[in-house]
């Protein structure tokens, strides 16, 4: 219980920073004042300079948490996540190469088409001739994949008139600048409908998460239920990507660190954790990367990058130290 | 009672041929589990215990034959049907991190509960009864990492015993155990099926545990089935013979007059 007053009051914290800080210093009574009277300077950061782009940074940090521990879940190995696997980054292709090509279909349909599409070629790529799979196999399989889209992408990104090039790359790189309601709403509405269709699959969840054996001596169907798992795992990340571009490492940390500090170990509370967790650490980054250089927005990418590489340098040890690699 | 009643009950194969892609493990095998009986499946390494009580619990598809349950054949029974009446306990299985040995035994619970229907009073009495009868009652909180292997494997049979079937199949429920700690998992097993009727099937490597505890053996050999039948039957020195390459004496045991194993 503790965890989750801890938890919810820094991404609180974290938000009520994100909208203070920008160009100009809002202070929490100028917000206020502004929500109040719906006028003034605190109106119009609210309404218009931050808040948009706020929200969506805590909805889309929130799907990409939650994709995140779906996958840690599934593969029970921590190093399992969309960013890690190349779904995010197959996701961030299908957009540009809808850009590229002048696809007219909504961002979160070309973002989810790609994701699906690298999550299929993962799977197959990392069948062994016996018909067996490893976790691992797939990890280094979707590390693969991811770097095969991002090459991909940044190919696509040079073919551009340079203005869209700039724009482009900058979205690969994960970015929230200029983000409106209408994203919000967007990541907010398809996240939500999504965590819906993710606790109807939760006790499925717990189950295989002791195993495939024992999940269809449970009842499980374990082929149908670890299919719709994935699903609904990449449709979270692709619903991240098309509002904030492909960020890295905010889905492969959210879970373990939201994990630790709610102090859960139960699926459906891990998934709540990673998803409130995900909120804060891009929140926070976006705070960050506003705010860094003065009068320059870095990518909120660069930030989860610098925050996330070394984690993940860490956690590879572990592993190693572990044997598992 | 004709044979025919017999099979009915429980838990047959009929002709059953198991295989991983073209390597035929087990081939044409015919035997019935006694119901409401303790068996123990016997046999060396690699002969195919593990496949086949995974068949008996529809893990495997059958290369050819049948599994039958109730007279039924296993595959056509509803996956949670099955759940309900048969549960089975894999091999060293491995617990998520962190996760309490209540939580764990919850989890048993899922075949009896509606799709959105919450947690009953039936579901927690019999999840307090699971961890009472494996004596973890006052360690419930406890986290699995926290536990030593015995209780461990404790905890995972109480995960079954809350899956509340009638039909409970264990896959070497007490390998990494010491003797002591053996002795209790068997008890606990004996004391389920004397008080529940519940039929229990185990695969076991010490035979002479085997002997004392069980009330039918299946004894399986590099090729194929050696002997099936109760203790006295199937421990002869032919047997082990044929199924381990084992020379051996078979003696009564002092304590239980179950047939004992002393190995030359
Ligand atoms: N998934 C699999 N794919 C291919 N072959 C397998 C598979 N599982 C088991 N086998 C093979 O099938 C044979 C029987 O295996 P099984 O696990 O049933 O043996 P076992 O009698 O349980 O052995 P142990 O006493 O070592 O547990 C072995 O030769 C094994 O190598
Ligand atoms: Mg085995």
């Amino acid at each position: 219980m503790k965890g989750w007053l801890v938890l919810i009051s820094l991404l609180a914290g974290a938000l009520l920073l994100s909208l203070m800080i920008g160009q100009v210093l809002m202070t929490p009574a100028m917000l206020w004042t502004g929500l109040w009277s719906g006028t003034g300077p605190g109106a119009l950061t609210l309404r218009v300079l931050r808040g948009p782009s706020t929200l969506t940074a805590a909805g889309a940090g929130a799907v990409l948490g939650a994709s995140g521990t779906v996958f840690q879940i599934l593969l029970r190995n921590p190093l399992a996540a969309p960013d890690v696997m190349g779904f995010m980054s197959g996701a961030g292709l299908a957009v540009v190469a809808g850009v590229a090509f002048g696809v007219l279909l909504p961002l979160p349909l070309l973002a989810a088409a790609g994701g699906l599409l690298a999550a299929l070629v993962v799977t197959l790529l990392s069948v062994r001739p016996n018909g067996a799979q490893s976790t691992f196999t797939l990890i280094l399989v979707g590390i693969g994949v991811s770097f095969f889209a991002a090459a991909a992408s940044s190919f696509l990104v040079t073919r551009m008139p340079p203005q869209e090039a700039a724009d482009a790359q900058r979205w690969l790189v994960g970015s929230l600048s200029a983000r409106s309601w209408q994203h919000a709403a967007q990541v907010w509405g398809i996240g939500s409908l999504l965590f819906l269709v993710l606790a109807v699959q939760v006790r499925a969840m717990a189950l295989l998460e002791l195993g495939d054996d024992l999940a269809a001596g449970l009842g499980v169907r374990i082929n149908r239920a670890r299919t719709g798992l994935i699903c609904t795992g990449v449709l979270l990340a692709a619903a991240g990507v098309a509002v904030a571009g492909p960020v890295p490492f905010v889905a492969l940390m959210a879970g373990p660190l939201g994990m630790r500090i709610a102090g859960v170990t139960q699926p459906g509370a891990r998934l709540t954790a990673a998803a409130i967790t995900g909120a804060l650490v891009t929140v926070l980054a976006d705070v960050v990367s506003r705010s860094l250089v003065p009068g320059l927005q870095l990518p909120v990418g660069v930030m989860t990058g610098l925050m996330g590489a070394p984690y993940l340098l860490w956690l590879l040890m572990k592993e190693a130290e572990a044997g598992e690699l | 009672m004709t044979e025919n009643e017999v099979s009915d009950a429980g838990l047959s194969t009929e002709a059953l041929t198991l295989a991983y892609r073209d390597r035929v493990v087990i081939r044409d095998l015919s035997l019935t589990v006694p119901d409401r009986r303790m068996t123990s499946i016997l046999g060396p390494n690699g002969c195919g215990k593990s496949t086949l009580l995974k068949a008996m619990a529809r893990l495997i598809a059958p290369a050819g034959g049948h599994v039958r349950l109730g007279g039924e054949d296993i595959g056509a029974i509803d996956t949670r049907a099955l759940a309900r009446r048969l549960a089975i306990l894999p091999q060293s299985p491995k617990a998520p991190e962190g996760i309490t040995v209540a939580d764990l035994v919850r989890r048993g619970r899922t075949p009896w509960r509606g799709f959105l229907s919450p947690w009953t009073e039936q579901d927690a009495n019999v999840c307090r009864q699971a961890l009472e009868a494996v004596g973890l009652g006052e360690l419930a909180d406890r986290s699995i990492d926290e536990l030593s292997g015995g209780q461990r494997q404790r905890a995972w049979i109480a995960l079954v015993l809350a899956q509340d079937t009638s039909t409970l199949l264990l896959d070497e429920p007490t390998t990494w155990l010491d003797l002591t700690h053996q002795l209790e998992v068997l008890s606990l097993l004996q004391s389920r099926n004397r008080a529940h009727g519940t039929t229990v099937v185990c695969v076991l490597h010490d035979l002479n545990l085997a002997a004392r505890y069980s009330d039918h053996l299946i004894l399986l050999g590099p090729s194929g089935l050696v002997a099936v039948g109760p203790p006295g039957e199937v421990v002869t020195v032919e047997n082990l013979d044929a199924a381990f390459g084992l020379k051996a004496l078979v003696v009564p045991d002092p304590v239980t007059g179950c047939p004992m194993v002393v190995p030359h």
